[in-house]
């Protein structure tokens, strides 16, 4: 069984729209839904699907991945043969070097199919939230004899520019395929799920290792070639919820939308388990006089507030007086008695100090740092960041991580920002 | 790393439980909200670094193999030691039940042998208390003693539970007395011994029943080193209904005195892979513990929810344990009850209904509720106080929709037909 079929899951990307989320970690390391790594949401298809034999690929920023998945165990990817196997860039090799796109990760990582006895490699991104089963990927490419299958997913109008379209015949053969188009021909997008037939995959990356001028990426070059020389590539629809939560709005609205009345993924469904590391923490304690309505609380949390319409994960806590609206809390982040959040994404053992407000007022300047990320009237906080007592932060802020009391000298107005000991901008 | 190995007594039948530990092990009965009583025992072992452990089983042994699996959880599936079971087991000559705590020990001495520990550290799988048994074995080998009692102060009201001993000044043992009405001491003895190695085996050669009747009064009246050492901290035996209930709303007090959250001394136990806890428009939830995977519209007062509880609109659980994967019905009312796993509460139905009766034979239940694993209550009936009602019950049992308190229902196995 695990010898059959083998994935590789590319999480090395700089995940660079998520801004604070994502600048100590990769984006697949990135806490999601109350108490899972959006990683999980891949890892746990791979299994449920019946891939017991799975590579990660790594590079920027690996720690908290690395610590995450550690043995696999959680996805009963501690195996004998097979299993879970980080594959970092390396030095040593004639080619080596940084992994300069997705298809040259791969490239670089050729070594780990050669004694490996499958007909198919499957392709995946440590990046999506989706809950699919592969198996009906490998049934339609074999149906159709493919050499490559690409799962496609219908994308609003508005959104063609951020993904790679794709144009498709009746049969489901993908004819014409380009990379974040500014005038979109179809609303199909590829969803970096790729299942290619092992032999043709080594072929092709070799030659485009070659190729001058090639960026060796999977949506710019390889795959728009092969559409261009007729190979057989076809795209297999999926119909259910797939979501890049590539920047913070997204991050923020797919977190939201689990609190629906009819969440579009069923994080609790017992035949598709979504695994993650466990938390050894007790249940959650709902203290006298506090209100919880319409939010998801993990484990170890400690409410004697009032949470609305937010996400919770293991250990927050939040004091009588306290005030947590329609925003997203990290492991062990601490609000003081009567701190408000509105409308915020605080990342892990923040601080808040007593009657802080996070999120204020009307004025919805953009973040002046960057402005292209933070505009919705989100805040962020870094993980590690300490906020003063009675500090006002405005909408669209951003607070870097490890930020300490001593770094605020005023109020935080709207768009403003506070950058930490180190930061990437 | 300690010299020592724990002998964990979790065969016991648990009568005093009822339906919770009708069909597993009490060590195995569900707690706080997400563990099993015996991860408390466990983890203090973790925690202790003890490394070898026997887990002593005989009643319904299922749900507790389940859980303790190979140890993993407590970094007990080691290569070498690491976790054993030991179960009753038949030679040529005779059938081995165990007759007591002494005599499955007895039997079981050609195992304890090959780990040929220094110490054994002799524990009840029945207990909830966070003790690191590093400063008992430290008072063990502090007074050269051959055993060493843990003791714990308790009220002079609750003595008659409990085997009280008095100490001299050194805390060395004097007496032992089982249970006494008025007893002149503050100190109980846990159920914890450590026991020099040689010596258990000696006294176990005669084939002994009990251990403290036919081991630790023998030793005790032999004039040995027997020492006491003084634990302090929480310690209850939730082998009993009422004890067992009073320890899970202890966990809502404010500041409870089981504390669950030491990240030092996390508790254990088997993960359930569940999301977060849901919390719907319409729920309210106060002074309540509840664990991931429940999804909550209705009213939680000061209750116990497990994992996987729903708890549809309109429902008021107050002063209860609901167990994993319970579902209480619109409407639906449950006070002072506990609700084993899997049961469902039909829409309307309300459990903990008047009076309870006051006679001798429902006293052991202190006015609860039980409802036993699997149980189906139909929509709008009415399940009278200190009530039982048995496993897998099913509509067909309630003949009319409304129980008298202090009614029992029959437990039925799961495998049995129904029409």
């Amino acid at each position: 069984m695990s010898s059959s079929r083998y994935a590789f899951i590319l999480a090395g990307g700089v995940g660079s729209r998520l801004c604070l989320l994502s600048e100590r970690r990769a984006k697949p390391a990135v806490p999601f839904a109350g108490k899972y790594r959006i990683i999980d949401f891949t890892l746990s298809n791979c299994v449920n699907s019946g891939i017991y034999d799975v590579g990660v690929l790594t590079q920027y920023r690996p720690t908290s991945l690395n610590r995450h998945i550690a043995t696999g165990r959680p996805w009963d990817l501690d195996r004998t043969h097979g299993g879970v196997q980080i594959l970092q860039p390396s030095l040593g090799a004639i080619d080596s070097d940084w992994y300069q796109g997705t298809a040259d990760a791969i490239y670089r990582n050729l070594a780990h199919l050669r004694r490996r006895r499958v007909e198919h490699v499957l392709v995946l991104s440590g990046d999506h939230i989706y809950t699919m089963d592969y198996n009906e990927l490998y049934g339609f490419h074999e149906a159709n004899r493919a050499a490559v299958t690409v799962a496609v997913t219908e994308v609003p109008e508005d959104q063609t520019n951020q993904f790679g379209i794709l144009e498709t015949d009746e049969a489901g053969r993908i004819v014409g395929f380009e990379e974040k188009p500014k005038h979109a021909r179809s609303r199909l997008a590829s969803m970096g799920v790729y299942l290619f037939n092992r032999d043709a995959l080594i072929q092709w990356l070799v030659e485009d290792a070659a190729r001058p001028g090639s960026r060796h990426d999977f949506g710019k070059d390889l795959l728009p070639q092969l559409v261009q020389r007729g190979e057989p590539v076809f795209a297999h629809r999926f119909r259910h919820y797939w979501q890049d939560v590539g920047t913070l709005d997204s991050y923020y609205q797919t977190s939201l939308e689990l609190l629906s009345e009819r969440p579009p993924i069923d994080l609790g469904n017992p035949e598709w388990v979504i695994h993650t590391q466990s938390a050894d923490r007790p249940p959650v304690r709902f203290e006298h006089g506090c209100r919880v309505e319409r939010s998801l609380v993990a484990n170890g949390c400690r409410i004697a507030g009032e949470v609305t319409g937010s996400v919770l994960f293991p250990g927050v806590i939040v004091p009588k007086g306290a005030v947590i609206r329609d925003s997203i809390v990290m492991h062990d982040s601490v609000l003081g008695r009567s701190a408000i959040i509105d409308r915020a994404i605080i990342d892990k053992e923040v601080e808040i100090g007593e009657g802080a407000r996070v999120g204020f007022g009307d004025d919805q300047t953009p973040n002046r740092g960057c402005p292209e990320h933070l505009s919705s009237g989100l805040c962020v906080v870094g993980k590690g960041a300490h906020l003063p007592d009675n500090i006002t932060i405005g909408r669209n802020a951003r607070v870097g991580a490890h930020v300490t009391r001593a770094f605020f000298t005023a109020d935080v107005p709207a768009g403003g920002v506070v950058d930490g000991p180190e930061s990437m901008h | 790393m300690t010299d020592a190995m724990a002998l964990v007594l979790s065969g016991g039948a648990g009568e005093r439980l009822g339906v919770l530990s009708a069909e597993r092990a009490v060590s195995a009965v569900p707690f706080g909200g997400k563990y099993r009583i015996v991860d408390f025992v466990l983890s203090n072992c973790c925690h202790s670094g003890i490394e070898q452990v026997g887990l002593v089983t005989q009643h319904v042994p299922t749900s507790l193999h389940d859980h303790v699996g190979a140890g993993r959880l407590w970094d007990l599936d080691r290569r070498a030691g690491g976790i054993l079971i030991l179960q009753p087991y038949q030679t040529r000559s005779q059938s081995g039940w165990y007759r007591g705590t002494a005599d499955a020990l007895a039997q079981n001495w050609d195992a304890i042998e090959e780990r040929r520990p220094e110490r054994v550290l002799i524990l009840s799988g029945d207990h909830v208390y966070r003790m690191n048994y590093r400063a008992l074995l430290q008072t063990h080998r502090d007074r050269r003693a051959v055993l060493t009692l843990a003791v714990a102060r308790v009220p002079a009201a609750e003595s008659h539970r409990f085997g009280m001993v008095t100490l001299d000044r050194d805390g060395r043992l004097l007496t032992l007395v089982e249970k006494p009405e008025h007893a002149t001491t503050p100190y109980a003895s846990m159920g914890i011994y450590v026991f020099e190695y040689e010596v258990l085996g000696e006294l176990l050669r005669p084939r002994p029943v009990d251990l403290v009747h036919d081991v630790l009064r023998p030793l005790l009246q032999s004039g040995e080193r027997v020492y006491a050492h003084e634990f302090s901290g929480y310690w209850e035996d939730v082998g009993a209904v009422g004890s067992y209930y009073h320890a899970n709303l202890e966990l809502l007090a404010p500041e409870p005195r089981l504390v669950l959250h030491d990240a030092r001394w996390p508790i254990l136990t088997r993960d359930e892979e569940r999301p977060p806890v849901r919390v719907f428009e319409d729920a309210t939830i106060e002074d309540s513990l509840v664990a991931n995977g429940c999804r909550v519209h209705g009213t939680v007062r000061h209750s116990v929810l497990f994992p996987g509880v729903t708890v549809e609109p309109g429902a008021v659980i107050t002063d209860s344990v609901v167990m994993a994967d319970v579902t209480i019905g619109r409407d639906a009312r449950i006070d002072r009850a506990i609700l084993d796993k899997c049961a469902r509460i039909g829409d309307h139905a309300r459990i903990g209904v008047g009076t309870a009766p006051t006679d001798p034979a429902h006293a052991w239940l202190e006015g609860l509720t039980l409802v036993g694993k699997d149980a189906h209550i139909p929509a709008g009936a009415q399940v009278g106080r200190a009530s039982v009602i048995g496993i897998g019950a099913h509509p067909e049992d309630f003949a009319s929709s409304t129980l008298a308190p202090g009614t029992r229902t029959p437990n039925r196995p799961w495998f049995q037909e129904r029409s």
